[in-house]
């Protein structure tokens, strides 16, 4: 196994086991401490990894244009802030399997965008995926009927 | 009407997640380091998060946050750390077309260490199993 397959194994199982300490969590403390803890956690560890292996560190920061801050101000609110805070908050209503398999459909946004907007076409294994995670989606929310 | 609830948000979490690497793109097309704007990105909402706590009034309960809860809470950013750190890292030295499927599965990793580690408070039947693996088989078909 190539080491990019053990990283690509490592990434899935963080992102997969984060979830379940998460939800450890919120039966002691509220759902904006938690979030705020994870926030503080991952901003010194990106401060870490850009003193450590950015070639320019810190200084760039001052070169970056008014229009990319803004990019990524909003990527940021929309994922760290409104997407977790969303994420989070379902576990209070529904299992984390099913509120971690639903949330992880986002791809599909980024399928439905780039046919609205970019007008691009989509090839045959494409729709078959498309129509595999909406027969997912609806059985766990049907699940959630009963 | 709870169950509805939580399904709506977790819907609502998706589509955000959706739109904001479509942001994140447009940033890192003048050629950013990824971190630099991940540090943005973090930074935006930690700030944010700090001003709403704040101003919520929920700075105040800080005082009796519960070692446990604290404990989790930590393994939890640690987690997403990692999983920043190792999925950058893979991206820079791996190929796309396999990184990306491949990080993709980890509702199944959630399913499993669910099933073995809050079987109490997690359903997982059939249903939840088949919908998963529907779910990551379809999104692996559609990247």
């Amino acid at each position: 196994m190539s080491f990019s397959i053990l990283l690509s194994v490592v990434t899935a199982l963080a992102w997969g086991i984060q979830s379940i300490f998460l939800k450890k969590a919120m039966r002691d403390i509220p759902l904006t401490s938690a979030i705020l803890i994870s926030l503080i956690i991952n901003f010194f560890v990106l401060v870490f990894l850009i003193g450590v292996s950015a070639e320019k560190g810190f200084s760039v920061f001052i070169d970056i244009s008014g229009p990319i801050y803004f990019y990524f101000m909003v990527a940021g609110f929309l994922n760290y802030l409104l997407g977790r805070g969303l994420y989070y908050s379902s576990f209070r209503f529904i299992s984390i399997t099913r509120s971690t398999s639903i949330s992880s459909t986002y791809p599909m946004i980024s399928v439905a965008f780039a046919i609205i907007v970019l007008g691009e076409k989509l090839a045959l294994h494409q729709l078959i995926g498309i129509g595999l995670t909406l027969s997912g989606t609806y059985l766990l929310m049907m699940r959630g009927k009963r | 009407m709870s169950q509805w609830r939580g399904q709506v948000e977790a819907t609502l979490s998706s589509v955000c997640f959706g739109i904001a690497p479509i942001f994140a793109k447009k940033g890192l097309m003048s050629g950013l380091h990824p971190f630099h704007g991940g540090l943005i990105a973090n930074g935006t909402a930690l700030v944010i998060m700090i001003f709403f706590a704040f101003f919520s009034g929920q700075m105040r309960g800080w005082e009796s946050i519960k070692k446990y809860g604290l404990f989790f809470a930590i393994l939890s950013g640690i987690c997403n750390s990692v999983a920043l750190v190792s999925f950058f890292w893979a991206m820079s030295i791996g190929k796309v077309a396999l990184v990306v499927p491949i990080t993709c599965t980890y509702p199944l990793f959630t399913m499993l260490v669910a099933y073995f580690s809050i079987r109490e408070s997690e359903v997982i039947d059939r249903f939840t199993v088949i919908g998963t693996l529907l779910i990551v088989i379809g999104v692996i078909l559609t990247i």
